[in-house]
């Protein structure tokens, strides 16, 4: 992929270049691109990552508006 | 017709060369019936009553002049009945037709998941294994050793028994977050059983029962959560299991997609139960020898309305249209079958398929259409019903008239943003997170999240309310979750690829954008999906730092086209969740003043979101960035968009000082 750069003021320094953008421009290739789930193979895999990835509903291991770290 | 009358109609150029196409071949469209049928002005507003034999009973408000309070209270029907009562009672009727649709989906979903887990669906598997855990986990059920299908009977039964539940409160509301269940308990809003709280509509709304118009909505909020945590959340969470969660996927939008040499086959409705079955018929290598031998090129497939975004969001089939271009779709003349289910589809459409060689198959037993063929689905065989659609469709082929225009136009678009993918996309496979959404919001990157959504209707510009809000929000780095046909239209306007961050969004926006690679609209489903939306706003109060539930989160809700029942119901459960929502076009209770207030002010008291309407899509999604900035005044964020950057000289100033 070919980095795009832009030149901005830095405070100090003048103007410098530096990293613009730096996604591809909008398509995933292949079909497969965007199948993170298929990533998951076994069972334990996947029931390990609901507790991680969607602690909220399936884990206590996580702090948020309804597990606070400093209880109000 | 005219060029400026022909422009009123559509911001799309393939919609406007087909609607004059349509004009030119003698083809009567919605277009030309919304100019020849201008609604009823009491319909419009809620003031008719058709709920008994001695009506109907029209109470519209005075013409030019205040009503005294004398005036008033002659404002009734025979039985009685106030213009409140009256416009309650339609507003609520509108809810129960809504959830009712939603919910019915949910329930065929329901009974060919449970099919499927009997192994009385050949064809279909379950493919999600991960989220049929996940609604394991939710639902209480066994998971140790037992096989994908003992587990997937155990879900299914417990599904379809949620909507003939009498007594509790619907296992799906679980999900939503703590204080929201603990408000709906306190208001005595938590549905017991989807069908429940529908049918209780009806019973309430008939002649001489529940008079109170703020006792009605309140059965209206009841039957919508049911609809929106409910029967949608179970339409959304088995499809799921049954053909996969949606991850990002490429897709194309427009009526261009239609290929002048292949068999053009447009599926069309919502349920993806069907339609995920015509997608593996026609590309069996049988089908497309069939194709060649009838002089095509191969099988062009292409959704509509809600089940193009199903089979768009989980294979890239390409979008043809939404809901206002179902008959410019026929008017091509290269629409060999347009394959129907159930909602939002046109009877005319078999009027426009007879002026040209297209087959109208219909497919449900609930739904079908005189003149046109049925070919029913059986789930039990589902491939057989596939292939035989296939097969007519390829048969029609031939029967071509010659009077063949496929407009150019269509767009890329990434579609696929499931609250899974969402999450995974922010936070990755080892920490998925909704963290960064949230920091972005609190440091003023993103001002907030507006979920957009909602038909096309025909007494507006086809597709303009959609587009300049969405343009407007996203340019004040709102960034926006869209379903159903709001969806389909900001795909047509090139608003689904990331590079649309840099073109049209806030720098904040679009800085986000850039750095996870997202567009600044994100696809997340059809109708039914709505629900993915919910989850998502609960993910964000779960994650922290941006209050303790949805209605402190600086979001909110529209639907700026809206035409069905199902908005009506789908808004109400937006605002029952907490979210302020605006919709566009025409409101259904103008005809009572009391009824709009306590819809637009007072139930924010009761849930903490409200309604609005603003027919002027610029000014609603600045009543929306409004609202948005009001939460983040609330949660004490405000400052934060004003962010002053010290560069080395102030900061020794500073210290200095
Ligand atoms: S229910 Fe009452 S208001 Fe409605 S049509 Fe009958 S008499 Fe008229
Ligand atoms: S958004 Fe409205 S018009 Fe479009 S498919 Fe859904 S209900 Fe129908």
């Amino acid at each position: 992929m070919d980095y795009k750069t832009v030149k901005k003021e830095a405070p100090g320094r003048g103007e410098v270049e530096i990293l613009a953008e730096t996604y591809e421009a909008g398509e995933p290739v292949g079909e497969d691109a965007g199948r993170w789930r298929q990533k998951l193979e076994s069972r334990d895999e996947k029931l390990r990552y609901l507790e991680s990835g969607e602690r909220y509903w399936y884990s206590d291991d996580w702090f948020g508006s309804e597990k606070r770290k400093n209880p109000a | 017709m005219a060029e400026e009358e022909k422009i009123s109609k559509s911001i799309d150029k393939a919609s406007l060369e087909l609607i004059e196409k349509a004009a030119k071949d003698g083809v009567n469209t919605a277009f030309d019936r919304a100019d020849t049928m201008k609604p009823c002005p009491i319909g419009a507003v809620g003031s008719c009553c058709k709920n008994c034999g001695m009506g109907p009973c029209r109470v519209p408000l005075p013409k030019g002049k205040e009503e005294t309070p004398e005036d008033k209270l002659k404002r009734r029907g025979i039985c009685g009945a106030t213009a409140e009562t009256i416009a309650a009672r339609n507003f609520i009727r509108m809810v129960a037709g809504g959830a009712a649709a939603h919910s019915d989906h949910g329930r065929g979903v329901a009974e060919l998941f449970l099919a499927v887990a009997n192994g009385k669906a050949p064809g279909y598997e379950i493919k999600d294994e991960q989220k049929l855990l996940q609604l394991a986990l939710d639902w209480g059920i066994e998971i140790g050793d037992r096989s994908n299908n003992e587990i997937a009977i155990d879900i299914g039964e417990k599904a379809l028994a949620e909507f003939g539940k009498q007594e509790g409160e619907l296992i799906t509301l679980r999900k939503a977050p703590l204080k929201r269940q603990e408000l709906w308990r306190q208001q005595g809003i938590s549905p017991r059983g989807i069908d429940r709280e529908i049918v209780e509509i009806m019973h309430r709304t008939h002649i001489g029962v529940d008079q109170d118009f703020k006792s009605l909505l309140k059965q209206g909020v009841r039957a919508a959560i049911g609809d929106g945590w409910g029967g949608s959340m179970i339409a959304t969470e088995l499809q799921d299991i049954l053909f996969g969660t949606p991850a990002p996927v490429l897709g194309k939008a427009n009526l261009g997609v239609l290929e002048e040499d292949e068999v053009n086959i447009i599926i069309h409705g919502h349920e993806p139960l069907l339609s995920e079955m015509i997608v593996a018929a026609a590309q069996e290598p049988e089908m497309i020898e069939l194709a060649k031998s009838k002089g095509a090129k191969g099988i062009n497939l292409a959704g509509m309305c809600c089940t193009a975004n199903e089979i768009l969001m989980r294979h890239g089939v390409a979008i043809a249209g939404n809901f206002l271009q179902q008959e410019l779709a026929i008017v091509t003349g290269a629409v060999d079958a347009m394959v129907v289910d159930v909602q939002c589809i046109m009877q005319s459409i078999q009027t426009v398929a007879e002026c040209y060689h297209t087959k109208i198959i219909t497919t449900s037993p609930k739904a079908k259409i005189t003149g046109a063929i049925h070919i029913e689905f059986d789930e039990h065989d589902a491939l057989k019903s596939a292939r035989e659609i296939v097969t007519t469709a390829i048969e029609n082929f031939p029967n071509r008239k010659g009077n063949i225009y496929v407009p150019d136009e269509q767009t890329v678009q990434i579609a696929g943003f499931s609250h899974e993918t969402i999450n995974y996309l922010l936070g990755g496979m080892f920490r998925a997170s909704y963290r960064p959404l949230n920091d972005n919001i609190i440091n003023g990157r993103i001002r907030g999240v507006a979920g957009v959504v909602g038909c096309n209707n025909a007494r507006v510009k086809h597709n303009e309310g959609h587009v300049v809000m969405v343009k407007e929000l996203i340019k004040n780095d709102v960034i926006v979750l869209t379903t159903g046909c709001n969806a389909i239209a900001c795909a047509e306007a090139g608003l689904m690829v990331p590079e649309a961050a840099a073109k049209y969004a806030g720098k904040g926006l679009a800085e986000v954008c850039e750095t996870v690679g997202i567009p600044p609209v994100l696809h997340l489903g059809s109708c039914v999906d709505n629900s993915r939306i919910l989850i998502a706003a609960t993910a964000m109060v779960k994650d922290g730092g941006l209050g303790d539930d949805i209605s402190d989160l600086p979001v909110a809700g529209a639907a700026p086209e809206w035409m069905s029942e199902k908005a009506i119901s789908i808004g109400q459960y937006f605002v029952a969740s907490g979210v302020y929502t605006v919709f566009g076009v025409t409101w259904p209770t103008e005809g009572s003043k009391e009824v709009t207030d306590y819809l637009f002010k007072d139930m924010e008291d009761m849930v903490g979101g409200m309604w609005a309407f603003e027919p002027d899509p610029i000014k609603a999604a600045h009543l929306m960035i409004e609202h948005i900035d009001k939460k983040r005044k609330a949660l004490g964020i405000d400052k934060a968009r004003e962010r002053v950057l010290y560069d080395m000289e102030m900061r020794r100033e500073m210290e200095a000082a």
